[in-house]
């Protein structure tokens, strides 16, 4: 892959996976998280955005292909969905990765899970306005 | 430590299957819709499910969702449900945090749409019913398809052209009005009550 899409509007740019390379994908999903299928962090929500802490220069030469795509796409904030459909990896696996990095302190995820969050009466006037821009 | 990360919504498309959500996603959404896949075997806990795709990998149902960035600090991700009622137990995943459902309807095929409405209904989601106008034409007025549903008068049921660009966005525009309301009422009834 040629890394970094070239996206300058926030919240990144992913376009849809590429059905070729995942064709080729023969590595069984769960051997990328060494058979973990959570994380200690908890279950990070389908939408929660993750955001890189470091530039892809920083990952050491160790890093696999996956942490480097994860790091490469969240140089803008980009959900959990959109990492999974970008690695051709389910969101399970997907979890555990960016948790695995979150530990690290490669990446932050801004947890979504709050309902409260949703019922905020600002919060909604906000999203309604956008919506109504559109 | 949140200050660069922005505020992600998001809002669920229901229906049956072929009914047009990933349709009504991608008129409306900043990106082609992408597909993830959720993994049926380590997410349903150990439920043993004969799903749809059964790979060495796995078997996996896939959602589409698609994105609209509503400002430097906002993004709203629409999220299709895998369309057969045999994955309704996957949506808790999807449901929880969202804003509300559109409930997406072929009148020719009312009944595929019964298990979404009961489901939001269920769990006490702010949700919008959207009669789907397939080539244009609708066989069913809205009030019609109301009394087929049964759904509260504050449910909104509308007619939206799922490739319509305006009645997707007004639809939005209608459930995001009845989240709010319900919103603002907690809030007041909250203070009435301390």
């Amino acid at each position: 892959m040629s890394g970094r899409e070239p996206d300058g509007r926030p919240g990144g740019g992913p376009r849809p996976a590429d059905p070729a390379r995942r064709a080729r994908s023969v590595v069984r999903p769960y051997v990328l998280t060494r058979g973990r299928t959570s994380s200690a962090l908890g279950v990070f929500a389908l939408h929660a955005p993750v955001l890189a802490l470091i530039g892809p220069e920083q990952l050491g030469r160790k890093a696999t292909p996956e942490d480097r795509k994860i790091i490469d796409l969240c140089q803008t904030p980009t959900s959990v969905a959109e990492l999974s459909a970008r690695l051709g990896a389910p969101v399970g696996v997907v979890r555990v990765l960016v948790g695995d990095l979150v530990e690290a302190r490669m990446v932050q995820v801004r947890q979504t899970e709050d309902p409260s969050e949703h019922r905020d009466v600002r919060l909604l006037e906000r999203l309604l306005e956008g919506i109504r821009a559109l | 430590m949140h200050s660069d990360l922005p505020v992600s919504m998001k809002i669920v498309v229901a229906g049956g299957y072929a009914v047009g959500k990933t349709t009504l996603v991608g008129t409306i959404s900043e990106i082609e819709p992408l597909t993830t896949e959720a993994d049926i075997t380590v997410e349903s806990l150990g439920v043993d499910f004969p799903g749809p795709v059964t790979t060495k990998t796995g078997t996996t149902v896939a959602m589409d969702f698609g994105r609209i960035t509503l400002g430097p600090d906002m993004i709203l991700y629409l999220f299709g449900t895998p369309g057969q009622d045999r994955f309704l137990f996957l949506w808790d995943e999807l449901v929880r945090g969202a804003v509300g459902g559109i409930v997406l309807v072929d009148t020719r095929r009312i009944e595929d749409c019964f298990p979404a409405v009961d489901y939001f209904e269920h769990l006490g989601i702010p949700f919008v019913v959207a009669v789907n106008l397939f080539h244009g034409v609708y066989r069913h007025h809205p009030r019609e398809v109301r009394e087929a549903l049964s759904v509260p008068a504050n449910v909104p049921v509308v007619l939206c052209d799922a490739r319509n660009r305006l009645h997707v966005k007004e639809t939005l525009v209608l459930l995001v009005e009845g989240a709010l309301r319900r919103a603002q009422m907690a809030g007041a009834s909250a203070q009435a009550g301390s």
